[in-house]
């Protein structure tokens, strides 16, 4: 198995072909397609299709489960924001009162379009994350070349992410070991002591900044003056080639990004008037109602 | 030619610290010379590498007095990221240093800010992978690998760069016996075919002996004891005084030397001492034999 962002992905996979500038490319387009859809079902076919996406790149489908409380929590905030909490809206129609509020058919469908745009969002970044390794995401930035220093500093902050946790284990460990175990307290009791664990860490994370202000130093790296001035060979881009299938992917995105901008805006479609599942939604609850 | 390494009257107070970390510290390193650096927790080790690699005064707040010359010039008269290009430092903690995604971006970082072409980077790659058995560890990730690979990883990436002066903080110690003399035959190999100038700080001294052209004494900042390495464990008191543990073999015939029975070198390793202790015995049976 080979670790990515997210988890593992075996060591065979047809991801490993693709050129990660493609993946980074995938998730920053991809990700904005739901932002022009507003018909549910079209965003529900760009959920499968990340989904049949995962499945041929042999990402194991488990990792989904821990995003379902998310998805689950977020709806019902979306949910309660746009129907109990949305407001007095006269002009709107009228389909049931809750505890005394009117529940408008208008916050019930904009809820629906608004949880079917941001799930396969997420759903693109965790592809995105579960197939992509720390590496990638700099290969990707230089290859569109992105100045060095703003692709180390992203390298940087991912690794230090990776470092706070490995060290946050190591204090909790550390006070365990004297006898302080937060588990199976109540939350405030943990929200307190929190501080027992956050004052090391502090103190880790300012030592580990000026050990690696060294290292840096120490390996001819500078910021400034005639060091930084040097023309550097960037090696890791000599491991990826950007194939004809590469090129070939990249503009399916594109065509296809190109395909959704034109249905909305020159046919206006994809839009909730062309919805079949809200029309359809429409006509059960208002009828009803 | 002036001295690779020339450090006169140099005394550095931390900003924060309590008093002066090194004190009128006096030391001239010809190209190519070996000196092994030993003293207590606290004694200034770290703080004369950082100053060698121009961390002090550069990364520190603090009062500095006298010079430290590299190659003839002042540190801080390097521009930045120049001094790094003469002056390698291992660092005692490799996890510190380490600046990368996967073992092979660390062993090229230092590469490419030096400025080298691919063509080079791959050859000194491919070099130093080879040297230091690390071809199969070059995809990983350098913080998921063991301690000794990480020291390993960490020393690699410092040989990459072939600087002149290299300064070694406890290189091996996290390594095996057997990853200990490894590394000590590489620095020994190094030497040899780059000429490079080594500073080798470390407790253990059964390796840096041999390799080690002199002895430095460190302690509370100071410079207690600077001698060629033959002579400098004579100084047996000395040594004990300061809680350091001299190599068996090396103790051993010194002591003899001390009592009068013994009048040579003393031994780098325990075959040398083997064929010293053998050498008196067979003067002692025919002193014997004799009467």
């Amino acid at each position: 198995m080979n670790k990515t962002l997210l988890g593992y992905v075996p060591e065979h996979s047809p991801i490993y072909s693709v050129h990660p500038f493609v993946k980074l490319f995938f998730l920053l387009v991809v990700s904005l397609f739901p932002m022009f859809i507003s018909a549910p079902e079209w965003n529900v076919g760009l959920m499968l299709g990340i989904m049949l996406l995962m499945i041929y790149s042999r990402v194991s489908l488990r990792t989904l489960k821990m995003y379902i409380p998310v998805a689950i929590s977020m709806g019902i905030i979306i949910l309660l924001s746009y129907t109990l909490l949305g407001g007095v809206q006269p002009q709107y129609q009228q389909i049931t009162r809750v505890l005394g509020v009117s529940i408008y058919w208008e916050r019930l469908r904009d809820a629906l379009v608004v949880y079917f745009r941001v799930v396969p969002m997420i759903l693109s970044m965790v592809f995105f994350l579960s197939t992509s390794r720390e590496r990638d995401l700099i290969v990707a930035m230089r290859t569109i070349r992105i100045p060095f220093v703003v692709t180390y500093v992203f390298a940087m902050a991912l690794r230090a992410a990776g470092m706070v946790l490995e060290d946050f284990h190591i204090v909790r460990q550390a006070e365990q070991a004297r006898g302080f175990d937060a588990t199976g307290k109540s939350i405030p009791y943990k929200i307190r002591k929190y501080v027992m664990y956050m004052i090391p860490l502090f103190a880790l994370s300012l030592r580990r900044t000026e050990e690696f202000t060294n290292a840096l130093v120490a390996r001819g790296y500078a910021f400034a003056g005639e060091g930084a001035r040097v023309k550097r060979a960037d090696f890791v881009l000599t491991h990826y080639h950007f194939s004809v299938m590469d090129g070939l992917y990249t503009t399916v995105i594109v065509l296809l990004f190109a395909a959704i901008l034109v249905a909305r805006y020159g046919f206006q479609r994809l839009t909730v008037e062309d919805s079949y599942f809200l029309n359809w939604l429409y006509s059960i609850i208002v009828s009803a109602a | 030619m002036a001295n690779a390494i020339e450090i006169t009257n140099y005394s550095w107070a931390y900003a924060h610290g309590n008093g002066k970390a090194l004190k009128a510290v006096n030391l001239s390193v010809e190209q190519g010379e070996c000196v092994g650096v030993i003293g207590p927790n606290g004694a200034g080790k770290t703080t004369l590498a950082y100053s060698i690699d121009g961390l002090v005064p550069g990364q520190y707040h603090g009062i500095k007095e006298g010079t430290v010359q590299i190659q003839g010039r002042e540190v801080e008269d390097y521009p930045k990221g120049m001094l790094q290009r003469e002056v390698g430092l291992v660092f005692s903690d490799p996890e510190a240093q380490f600046t990368a995604m996967t073992v092979e971006d660390e062993l090229v970082f230092g590469l490419e800010n030096l400025g080298l072409d691919i063509p080079e980077i791959r050859e000194r790659l491919d070099w130093v992978a080879e040297l230091t058995g690390l071809g199969p560890l070059l995809q990983k990730p350098p913080y998921e690998i063991s301690g000794g690979q990480k020291q390993r990883v960490a020393l690699a990436a410092v040989l990459a760069m072939r600087p002149r002066v290299l300064v070694l903080d406890e290189p091996t110690s996290m390594l095996d016996p057997l990853s200990r003399k490894r590394v000590f035959e590489v620095l020994g190999q190094l030497r040899k075919v780059q000429n490079t100038t080594l500073i080798l700080i470390e407790h253990g001294l059964e390796h840096v002996v041999p390799l080690a052209d002199r002895m430095v004494l460190l302690a509370e900042g100071e410079i207690a004891l600077d001698a060629p390495t033959p002579s400098f464990f004579e100084k047996l008191d000395l040594l004990h005084h300061h809680g350091l543990h001299v190599p068996g073999a090396v103790e051993v015939v010194s002591r003899l030397k001390n009592s009068g029975r013994y009048f040579g070198e003393l031994p780098r390793g325990v075959e040398d001492a083997r064929l010293v202790i053998q050498e008196i015995i067979d003067a002692s049976s025919t002193k014997q034999g004799a009467v």
